[in-house]
């Protein structure tokens, strides 16, 4: 699982019948900045949004099994990333915490 | 698997039902390649099902055996977890900062 922020949607016409209907996001992996809070990552991942998550949401990402199983069509569809929660708060040691959103950071 | 350090806690109301309840720990993955100084990677986040605390090192699994973990098998929406939280090991390239003193 991995903490994200969601960056954009993606639309596709043709598709796998198995996705006919999934809301697609490009969501950023977050990764740590030196002295704390969010370094600007240039990868990018495409998920399922069954929550109905906004631009710059922090989110948690599932792969595999576990996406199939958040995307709820069972196990037999073409697709392995989904979102399983949106962040309220991700609380770091030494007492930094990021909010539910890059904007939302005090630090 | 591998080895990582928790270095914090992941706070969601709106989550997928599999997901309440449990604790969804932080994990950055101990890299011998790396001291503390380098840049950070991108940290995975793993459900706790053990009560490890922040500051830990630990063992993290993925895929059937993070569910298992947890309690579930195949429909879970998990696939990482924490499965033990390290005591000690002996890793004679290991950095002083990973805090291993090895078997005395």
């Amino acid at each position: 699982m991995l903490l994200a922020t969601v960056v954009g949607q993606v639309w596709a016409t043709q598709k796998d019948q198995s996705l006919e209907g999934l809301r697609l996001v490009v969501v950023r992996p977050f990764v740590r900045a030196e002295g704390g809070g969010e370094k600007h990552s240039a990868e990018t991942l495409v998920a399922a949004d069954p929550l109905g998550v906004g631009c710059g949401e922090r989110v948690l990402v599932v792969f595999g099994r576990a996406a199939r199983h958040v995307i709820g069509r069972g196990h037999d569809i073409g697709f392995q990333t989904a979102i399983a929660a949106i962040v309220d708060g991700i609380e770091f040691e030494g007492g930094e915490s990021l909010g539910p959103s890059a904007d939302a950071d005090s630090h | 698997m591998f080895l990582g350090r928790v270095v914090g806690e992941v706070w969601a109301t709106r989550k997928v039902r599999d997901l309440e309840g449990k604790r969804l720990l932080v994990i950055e993955a101990l890299d011998e390649r790396r001291d503390p100084a380098a840049p950070k990677v991108t940290p995975v986040v793993a459900a706790d099902p053990i009560g490890a605390g922040v500051g830990e090192i630990v063992i993290v699994a993925f895929g059937k055996a993070a569910r298992v973990a947890c309690g579930g098998d195949g429909d879970l929406a998990y696939e990482a977890a924490v499965v033990g939280i390290v005591d000690d090991a002996q890793i004679p390239e290991a950095p002083v900062s990973w805090g291993f003193r090895g078997k005395r």
